[in-house]
């Protein structure tokens, strides 16, 4: 039984003992570099954003849908805040709410092409995706906007709160939000559903467009929200936004094997981006190339849905042998300890169904 | 062909000879015995029956005869030749053939193309020879006794025309390995009554051929019609080896469950005869429904009968709103149901057990304990969080009035509960509610027998406490044992209205199936 209880935690927290063991791996082959605080900043800072489009993406991942414009509403957003406070001579506040409404809309769109036009959700975000890329080339002339100067516009994102910039605060705070919304609300509850089993969640008389329409307007918004926090924390960029998008994914798959096994979770999210965040680092830090994180993204992303769709098969074997020894009227030990996540066989969906669903249509993506 | 005719008459001259034998079968796994010394014999031309409550062995036993178990001790022979265990090669070698439920029919391909599939299209300098591929075809279907037409869609087909065609292909097997035992598992779990007496003929016909079928139902009823002989497992032991015709049905359930257990009380029929209807349902019409008016009052259990197509499978969906509605009213104690969706009938007071439970009625990566509240989450919320200790009360205590298995575990994802205990959740998700009207399409299906009686009993208890129960199932039996009235449908239409001791299985049967003898029924 302890020995049981042992591997569960290995399982569901392995990625903590993959991220100590970067972390002293790279502290041993390169200590004076990778044992520093400006690494902890660095990597706090910079993957916050990371995180927070993972977050983006998580919760209509959750509903059983993708939103592919999730890199571009980040864009958009980046674009815009500067350019109204830069070329236009907006005070900051409005321009942040303006550029931020922006980002609703846009997941309105999505909401609407979704929900009424009953466009599936990755063909709308991906055509979406396309269309803010134009609306952003329009909206800065095809030139990068100055960054803003103003010392709060700094502050905004670069101020030190115990040594680590509030831009980490926030990502917690986004995370406690989402936490408590996706896993203590009604509308978690029906969101989750709606993506386990559409037609049963209707069925059980729950409004599922309206939830479906939900998560794509939180993942616009959050979106949205992290293109200022980026704008700010970075200045603003003409091509930043798509490269989130990868990670985002592989973060929120890579989550999806971590805490509740077989389920999108937050948690999981964020400990799979700094994971990927330190490991990224490290090897960067070693090798002194710029391509390490490409090919770690992609590597994870492809990792973490195989492992995905590995450990539901293992699941499915154990679920066979356990029915075909469970007698009526008998507690059956098995049931309680599964050494597998319990995830989606017939009629419902987990991450490795979502990820096999789309994967062709993956892979046209990355080439846009 | 004329080889294998000769080789067919010779086995079934042969007949008599196991084609099937295991002896001594045992398999446990750790906490349980799965399989106990189990003897089972089927003969060449022989249709043998395999009986048995959920748990009871017989898919342990099935999946030793498949190769993924290998038994702890005994032996199997097949046509003299022995199995060799936990090997999937040896059991298809040796002339083994299963159909399972899931038919693995790609339904976007034609029949041929189906058959041609597993063993190879007939070709030459790699391109398809259609008519070779068709008169092959036509033989397959031939040889199992199914008249359908090879360049028909399967997703067209009827089911039983469907199993009818995984039949067809299993008996196909390679040129080299003959098909000496083919095991159905539980083929007529989702077919309508008449269907099942189609695919039943089909079974005859296989096991004419000379082939000894082994065959698995949880349906009594048809065991008397199709096996010649039967076998019962319980907990593993085999507790009956007998001839199928001549068992009473009760006979049976005292020996699939081991102890006599009551049929569940039928309920009374209105609680007060004149009083109001509390669904009152006027000129419903879809796709497959014709001006369809039905009332039914508390206290009552109304049945809805018909053949497929006679608009029963849709009814009370459509009442519900999970199908289209084109024209009608649906009333809720005077009060007009909206028609725009699931949600306006559960805030009428409806609730609706879909007949697909994993694609329509449960959402089998969850929690059981989120698929039971999922319909009403208001009041465990009390914000800024939902309650999980009142959540975590709900649940232990449906789990102890519907007697759902395994015990509390509630917090297991629903797809880990065999059927009957996933229709026990589903059932308890809507009574949970207090529903003033329960709409239930084929609430027992793919259920073991206990498992049935319960729900039976709480459908009873439901009518007793003053709701409305209407249940629409194929299964004649199963509305003569607990409905109060039974409405018979016929092309989208109610024809007939049984009620009182005019509730009969005979009576039923015919209405369904028009006065006039209909010739074919699929």
């Amino acid at each position: 039984m302890k020995l049981r209880r042992l591997n569960l935690g290995m399982d569901r927290f392995s990625g903590f003992y993959l991220w100590a063991a970067m972390i002293v791996l790279f502290g041993i082959w390169v200590p004076d570099t990778f044992l520093t605080t400006s690494t902890v900043q660095s990597v706090a800072s910079q993957q916050a954003i990371t995180a927070m489009t993972g977050l983006a993406v998580l919760v209509p991942l959750l509903a059983g849908q993708f939103d592919l414009s999730v890199g571009a509403v980040v864009n958009l957003t980046t674009i815009i805040v500067a350019c109204l406070q830069t070329r236009s001579g907006w005070a900051m506040w409005p321009a942040i709410g303006v550029a931020v409404l922006s980002g609703v809309a846009v997941g309105v769109v999505n909401a609407f092409i979704v929900v009424r036009l009953k466009v599936s959700s990755f063909i709308a975000t991906l055509g979406m995706a396309t269309v803010v890329t134009a609306v952003i080339s329009i909206v800065s002339g095809q030139s990068q906007p100055l960054p803003p100067s103003s010392a709060a516009w700094n502050n905004l994102t670069q101020t030190q709160i115990f040594g680590i910039q509030v831009v980490f605060y926030y990502l917690v705070a986004l995370a406690l939000i989402l936490w408590w919304l996706l896993d203590h609300t009604p509308a978690g509850r029906y969101i989750s559903a709606v993506g386990g089993n559409p037609e049963a969640t209707r069925l059980s008389g729950v409004r599922t467009n309206r939830w479906v329409a939900l998560s794509l307007i939180v993942s616009a918004t959050v979106s949205g929200v992290v293109g200022i926090f980026y704008s700010s924390l970075d200045g603003p960029s003409l091509t930043f936004g798509p490269t989130l998008l990868l990670p985002a994914f592989a973060a929120a798959f890579l989550g999806s094997t971590q805490f509740r096994p077989g389920r999108f979770n937050v948690w999981g999210t964020v400990v799979a981006v700094y994971i990927l965040g330190t490991g990224i680092q490290g090897m960067e830090l070693v090798t002194g190339v710029q391509w390490i994180s490409d090919l770690f993204n992609g590597i994870a992303l492809i990792v973490a849905v195989a492992f995905a769709v590995w450990r539901q098969n293992a699941a499915e074997a154990t679920r066979t042998r356990n029915n075909a020894r469970r007698r009526p009227g008998s507690r059956d030990s098995q049931q309680a300890n599964p050494p597998g996540g319990g995830d989606a066989s017939d009629g419902g969906v987990g991450p490795a169904d979502i990820a096999a669903r789309d994967a062709s249509a993956a892979a046209a993506e990355t080439h846009a | 062909m004329a080889g294998r005719e000769l080789a067919e008459t010779a086995r079934a001259v042969k007949s008599g000879i196991p084609l099937l034998a295991a002896r001594g079968l045992t398999k446990a796994f750790p906490g349980t015995v799965a399989l106990d010394r189990v003897d089972l014999d089927v003969s060449a031309g022989e249709v043998h029956a395999l009986l048995g409550e959920n748990g009871s062995g017989k898919s342990t036993l099935i999946k030793v005869l498949s190769g993924y178990h290998v038994p702890d001790a005994g032996s199997v022979e097949i046509d003299g030749q022995p199995l060799e265990f936990g090997s999937s090669v040896s059991s298809y070698d040796l002339g083994c053939r299963f159909i399972h439920q899931d038919l693995a029919l790609v339904e976007t391909m034609t029949v041929r193309d189906n058959l041609m599939l597993g063993a190879g299209f007939p070709s030459r300098l790699a391109t398809v020879r259609d008519r070779a591929a068709e008169r092959e075809a036509r033989q397959m279907l031939a040889r199992a006794g199914v008249a359908v037409n090879p360049k028909q869609f399967v997703s067209a087909l009827s089911p039983a025309q469907r199993t009818g065609v995984a039949v067809a292909r299993a008996l196909r097997g390679d040129v080299s390995v003959e098909t000496k035992v083919l095991v159905m598992d539980e083929p007529t779990a989702t077919l309508p009554e008449a269907e099942v007496t189609h695919l039943l003929e089909i079974i005859r016909a296989v096991a004419r051929g000379g082939v000894g079928v082994l065959y698995v139902t949880h349906r009594l009823d048809e065991v008397g019609r199709v096996a010649d002989n039967l076998t019962v497992l319980r907990d593993g032991v085999k507790v009956a080896d007998a001839a199928a015709r001549g068992m009473a049905r009760e006979d049976l359930v005292r020996l699939l469950v081991g102890s006599d257990f009551e049929e569940p009380p039928r309920a009374t029929g209105p609680l007060i005869p004149s009083s109001e209807p509390l669904l009152s349902v006027d000129g419903l019409t879809s796709e497959s429904l014709d001006r369809v008016s039905l009332e039914a009052r508390p206290g009552e259990v109304v049945g809805i009968a018909g053949i497929t197509g006679s608009g029963r499978e849709a009814l009370l969906g459509t009442i519900f709103g999970a199908l289209p509605r084109f024209d009608g009213r649906v009333t809720v104690s005077g009060r007009e149901v909206h028609r725009d969706g699931a949600w306006a009938a559960v805030s009428a007071g409806i609730g609706y057990l879909p007949a697909d439970r994993k694609s329509n009625g449960g959402v089998m990566n969850l929690p059981v304990r989120e698929n039971l509240t999922l319909a009403r989450l208001r009041p465990l919320w009390k914000a800024p969080f939902l309650r999980r200790t009142r959540e975590d009360a709900e649940c232990r205590r449906w789990f102890e009035q519907l007697s759902i298995r395994p015990k509390d575990r509630f917090n297991e994802t629903l797809e880990r509960f065999s059927g009957g205990n996933q229709q026990k959740v589903l059932l308890a998700k809507w009574l949970r509610l207090e529903p003033r009207v329960l709409l239930l399409d084929e609430p027992t299906q793919g259920v073991d027998v206990a498992s049935k009686a319960e729900i039976h009993r709480q459908l009873t208890a439901t009518a007793h406490q003053g709701a409305a129960v209407l249940i629409a199932s194929s299964d004649v039996d199963e509305l003569a044992a607990v409905c109060t009235r039974v409405v018979v449908l016929h092309e989208g239409h109610p024809t007939a209205e049984l009620q009182g001791d005019r509730v009969r299985v005979d009576l039923i049967s015919r209405e369904a199936h028009g006065s006039e003898p209909t010739g074919r029924t699929t």
